[in-house]
């Protein structure tokens, strides 16, 4: 545990640094979660109370959404590749530590750096300036913070088998475009899932996109509760142990044929 | 040789370039398409639901949409570099284009061709041709005219106000920043009408970052809304004006960049 910590102290730190750039994401966050407010005041005003979900439930949803989107970026995929490339990942595989770990704590750090730079001021925004509300008791608040961590992890996950893919096939991009742009659509990041006719709803609720954004923002808002938020929360687990498992066995297959292109 | 010849010379040179990775080619275009695709569907999603966005149709969301992505796609195809500017700077690649008896303009604007923005291209086109079937369009030829000079006003707009934030590099050293705070704004113009934000957000996007001349504003006459935009109908046709008007900037602002430029010396 106090290596895990040690690395997600240094890239938290080493993530500071940039912080001009940061600091300019923190500025243009508030920019989106205006644009989704209004799309929702201006859908809601057409039909309110659609879907059972009241105009207040869906703008914090959407203003959330936006606030929080930035703690997924953190993933090890381009981390990975650039190693790969540089050739770099050669130091990186002869630490005596393991390398799932290791990522996971320099993610970790870097996710924790988002949360106080840019999600927390951007909360902040969105309580005061854009009718974000307040969850509606302090366990829903709970629930909503263990919801948004099992989702970061499905996220890393997914990110950490795409990226032992990328080892393999040498080409990032294409499969990162394909992955975030299924990723966007399924997880409820821009448009809540319940909203999601027949097929295409239940697709979304097999896959496992939805931990990330629909899991969280859905408790949070309070469309979630009691059964149905444990429920999403075993879901979000089950996921979450499939994909540890998944990653631990595609790295122990992938390290050992491992090609470095050298810098 | 002219600055044209030069220009297009630069561009199958680039071409020539990116015609050695043809999987990359393929991969690129099919994720810029399921992309685009995943973009609309979303909308879809969401006006089946709604029966209509502040009274624009999926259809004419569509059109908007797609309006957008072929002017930016012109500009993509050929200009997409325009953002990298500052790494030009910081490299010092750029005073290379200082050494040459050509004007840099030109040497920097050919440096690019990129061949998987071809995607967009399509997507627009598809786009388009689809919603006017839908929307039972029927346009004379000037409507046709001024849909052309809208599509080129709009490749124009973006790639001045890139230019001109990229330009900022010359004086900063940085215009990576000023991109991350504008593209919240290209972004939200570009998926949904302007008329459903609140008013400051319309004299930005008209105004200070004009891009709502590239796809709504024309909109508003191509679709037959030009009712719901009230005394500022004449909005709607100004598009190439402001195009041009960016355009002027750019030049200027272009020139002086030039005449203050010091390498950094890498």
């Amino acid at each position: 545990m106090k290596t895990f910590w040690a690395f997600a102290r240094q890239n938290f730190h080493a993530t500071a640094v940039y912080r001009l750039d940061f600091w300019l994401r923190v500025a243009s966050t508030p920019i989106l979660m205006y644009g989704m407010r209004w799309l929702w005041v201006t859908l809601y005003t057409q039909r309110p109370g659609a879907f059972g979900v009241s105009m207040q439930q869906m703008v914090t949803y959407a203003v959330l959404s936006i606030a929080i989107e930035n703690l997924f970026y953190t993933g090890p995929l381009y981390y990975i590749a650039r190693q790969v490339k540089s050739g770099a990942i050669d130091s990186d595989l002869l630490r005596p530590l393991d390398f799932h770990f290791h990522m996971l704590a320099r993610s970790t750090g870097e996710m924790f750096f988002r949360i106080i730079v840019i999600a927390l001021p951007a909360m902040l925004v969105g309580y005061f300036l854009l009718d974000l509300q307040l969850p509606a008791t302090l366990q829903t608040g709970f629930m909503f913070v263990v919801a948004l961590l099992l989702g970061y992890l499905v996220n890393f996950h997914l990110d950490f088998i795409l990226g032992t893919i990328s080892t393999v096939t040498l080409d990032i991009h294409s499969i990162d475009w394909a992955f975030q742009a299924t990723s966007r659509f399924f997880s409820g990041r821009f448009v809540p899932l319940w909203l999601f006719p027949g097929a295409l709803g239940i697709l979304a609720n097999i896959l496992p996109f939805r931990s990330i954004f629909s899991t969280p923002l859905s408790i949070y808002a309070g469309v979630l509760k009691e059964d149905a938020m444990l429920q999403a929360l075993g879901f979000q687990l089950l996921w979450l142990m499939l994909l540890l498992m998944l990653s631990r066995w595609l790295w122990g297959r992938v390290q050992m044929r491992i090609v470095s292109q050298g810098g | 040789m002219n600055g044209f010849q030069l220009y297009f010379r630069l561009i199958q040179i680039s071409l020539l370039g990116h015609m050695q990775y043809r999987a990359n080619f393929i991969a690129g275009v099919l994720g810029l398409v399921f992309w685009n695709v995943i973009n609309l569907g979303l909308i879809g999603v969401l006006v089946t639901q709604f029966a209509s966005l502040n009274n624009w149709t999926l259809w004419e969301l569509v059109f908007l949409y797609c309006l957008w992505i072929l002017g930016h796609s012109l500009y993509s195809l050929f200009f997409s570099h325009t953002r990298q500017l500052e790494d030009y700077l910081i490299e010092g690649t750029f005073d290379q284009f200082l050494l040459r008896p050509a004007s840099p303009l030109i040497q920097f604007l050919g440096r690019e061709f990129q061949y998987t923005k071809i995607a967009d291209l399509l997507i627009g086109v598809t786009g388009i041709t689809l919603a006017y079937a839908q929307l039972g369009l029927h346009w004379d030829v000037w409507k046709w005219g001024f849909f052309m000079i809208a599509v080129i006003s709009g490749a124009t707009i973006v790639w001045a106000m890139d230019l001109l934030i990229a330009c900022s590099a010359f004086w900063t050293g940085r215009s990576r920043g000023t991109f991350i705070i504008v593209s919240p704004f290209y972004g939200l113009v570009h998926q949904y009408p302007v008329d459903i934000f609140g008013n400051a957000f319309r004299i930005i996007v008209t105004s200070i970052i004009p891009v709502a001349f590239m796809n709504y504003y024309p909109s508003l006459f191509l679709l037959d809304k030009l009712d719901r935009a009230g005394s500022a109908w004449w909005l709607s046709y100004m598009s190439p004006i402001v195009a041009l008007m960016l355009m002027g900037i750019v030049f200027m602002v272009w020139q002086l960049a030039l005449k203050q430029y010091t390498s950094s010396g890498s």
